[in-house]
């Protein structure tokens, strides 16, 4: 469906995107994840015609982005970051204005955008005007808006940005919904587990290169590799500490009450080796394996270099 | 066949008939143009009494009310569009639009249209009060369409500056400033350099004429063809389609003779001549206005 390749784009001396590639399948709901400032914005500008890139290409449903951008704007609706309404105009109307700018009009419109309206949940915000409505709804009616022309590629740049937590659930629900419906969606956001839970696949934006890509699943197991293994002991744990000090795969030990982790440099069979050996010393263990990762500390762990840039 | 209406001054326009501005500022202006019409009629007729009707005080009304409502369309027109694209940016609904299939040809005629219609929506509904005009004679029907497509060429000519500026400043103040620089430099400032460059050629004549001994005619040059210059000058399209309905184009041509004669046939048909070179120019600034927007 979206295939970006060696996307590179300078502000002057500073280069935003390095290089990015991408790679989204049909249907797939896709998480653009990474931290202030790394690129998604603007990768995500270029996507949909705002912005041109200095290099690199986008093919949309096989079709390129940079030399049929009316053909390109046919087939996604994009959601900014930020984005302003229109003063004394109704939402209905809202709606309806951006369903005439694709040749829908009449009846057909005002259908249309009901539903949507309802999809959206502000089914009762028909006749309210835009401008008072809250930042939730605003948000909400934007996504709805970028839907009148059927688009098959939704672009959101970080659509839960600035909302409550009843928002962003009920955001994450019309999104899971529009996923289902058979839309493929890229969705930015700098929260990786508010991602991790409704998307099937993620991708790890810094200093505007991919770092790592996948379904969460894959990435959280790959990442665990260098995670801690936690022993527990039911007894016998100051002679475990003895051998694994002996053990040349052991880096560091870090003894707690009942339990150590250590620093392991070693597979599954290595890990199996060892617990064999202790075992077979007549050593208790209730508990063995390595520690579950988890999403804060994954995304603290590949973005930390700037940690405190910005 | 259905015809397409341009969404954006659709929906330009269902704003502006909401507020409820827009009747007050109609009921206003025509009321302003009804008392002046009032008051002009009162004190030619009956101050004079009946029998000495001059239909150059007729005229005189004609003439003050298209003067005004020229006036009105170059202070009204430059804030409306300065407005109209970076008006779009400051609230941040313009990425919107750019992401869409709207071309940017349509959204710049689009917002061009919807910034001009009320100040033409005043100009025409000013008709019936400068009918009266004509109820007594003096100026034609036809003088008075002459007039109303000189006002809304006019308004295009500026609202087409205030669109290009518009879309070259990411905010509405300095596009605003320099719109309503133009309308300064269109309308005086043309004259005004024509002028300057007209001194500095007599000037430098007369040095000549009396360093040689001031012998043969003294015959300074004129500025010829550079006079064209005020082809761009609405206000003196104006003059030109008044003077001619006045019968005589006496003033506007001493006006242009000043400077030195241009062709005789352009003077004559200067108001239609000028009318196409400003339709020219402002086809070219929404162009330009157009390119501006699609260019990132
Ligand atoms: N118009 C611009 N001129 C100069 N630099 C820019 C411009 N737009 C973006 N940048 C820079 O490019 C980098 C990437 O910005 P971008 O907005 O794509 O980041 P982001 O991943 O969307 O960040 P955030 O999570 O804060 O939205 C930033 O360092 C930013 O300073
Ligand atoms: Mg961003």
């Amino acid at each position: 469906m979206l295939e970006i390749r060696d996307l590179y784009k300078r502000y002057g001396k500073f280069t935003a995107l390095d290089g990015l590639n991408l790679e989204i399948g049909k249907g797939e709901l896709f998480g653009f994840v990474g931290p202030n400032g790394a690129g998604k914005t603007t990768t995500m500008r270029i996507m949909s015609g705002l912005l041109r890139a200095d290099s690199g290409s986008i093919l949309i449903d096989g079709i390129d982005a940079v030399a049929q951008p009316m053909k390109i704007k046919e087939k996604i609706g994009y959601m900014p970051d930020f984005f302003g309404v229109y003063d004394n105009l109704k939402a209905m109307e809202y709606m309806e204005f951006y369903a005439s700018i694709y040749g829908i009009e009449g009846l057909e419109a005002r259908e249309l955008c009901r539903d949507l309206m309802k999809l959206v949940n502000l089914e009762d915000k028909e006749d309210a005007y835009v401008d008072g409505l809250s930042r939730g709804m605003k948000q909400r009616l934007c996504l709805a808006r970028s839907l009148v022309h059927n688009p098959e590629l939704l672009i959101l740049d970080e659509p839960a940005s600035g909302l409550d937590p009843r928002a962003r659930f009920e955001m994450k629900e019309i999104l899971k919904n529009l996923s289902s419906m058979g839309k493929t969606i890229i969705i930015s956001s700098h929260i990786l587990p508010e991602l991790a839970e409704m998307c099937s696949s993620i991708g790890i934006i810094e200093h505007g290169r991919m770092v790592i890509k996948g379904t969460v699943d894959d990435i959280m197991s790959r990442m665990s590799a260098s995670n801690p293994l936690i022993i527990r002991f039911a007894s016998g744990k100051q002679e475990a500490v003895q051998r694994l000090k002996e053990n040349p795969r052991v880096q560091n030990i870090a003894i707690q009450e009942d339990s150590v982790a250590i620093g392991f440099s070693g597979g599954q069979e290595e890990e199996a080796e060892l617990l064999g050996s202790l075992v077979s010393q007549g050593i208790g263990i209730c508990h063995f394996g390595r520690e579950e990762g988890n999403l804060e500390s994954l995304f603290m762990q590949i973005t930390k270099e700037d940690g405190n840039e910005g | 066949m259905k015809v397409r209406i341009n969404p954006v001054y659709k929906k330009e326009l269902k704003i502006s008939v909401r507020s409820i501005r827009l009747s007050l500022v109609i009921f206003a202006y025509n009321a302003l143009l009804a008392m002046i019409g009032l008051l002009a009629f009162y004190f030619n007729f009956d101050a004079n009494g009946y029998r000495n009707i001059s239909y150059s005080s007729v005229l005189v009304v004609y003439t003050m009310i298209a003067i005004l409502e020229f006036a009105l369309i170059l202070f009204v027109v430059p804030a409306f569009t300065a407005n109209a694209i970076a008006g779009e940016r400051e609230r941040q609904t313009l990425e919107i639009l750019l992401t869409t299939t709207l071309k940017p040809e349509q959204i710049i005629i689009g917002k061009l249209m919807s910034s001009i219609s009320t100040i033409i929506l005043l100009v025409f509904s000013s008709f019936p009060v400068m009918a009266i005009v004509f109820a007594v004679g003096g100026v034609r029907f036809v003088d008075l369409l002459q007039f109303m497509v000189f006002a809304c060429i006019t308004s295009v000519f500026i609202g087409s500056i205030g669109v290009l500026f518009s879309t070259f400043f990411k905010k509405t103040v300095p596009a605003t400033v320099f719109t309503y620089g133009a309308v300064v430099i269109l309308t005086l400032g043309t004259l005004a350099t024509l002028l300057i460059i007209y001194l500095l050629v007599v000037q430098s004549y007369e040095n000549n004429y009396y360093n040689s001994g001031a012998v043969g005619n003294y015959n300074p040059p004129g500025l010829g063809n550079l006079t064209l210059l005020l082809l761009v000058n609405p206000a003196m399209t104006l003059l030109s389609m008044i003077t001619k309905q006045y019968g005589s184009m006496d003033i506007f041509k001493e006006v242009l003779d000043s400077f030195g004669g241009i062709h005789e046939s352009i003077v004559n048909n200067w108001y239609y001549i000028s009318v196409a070179v400003q339709l020219v120019l402002s086809g070219i600034f929404l162009k330009l206005a157009a390119w501006k927007l699609r260019t990132k």
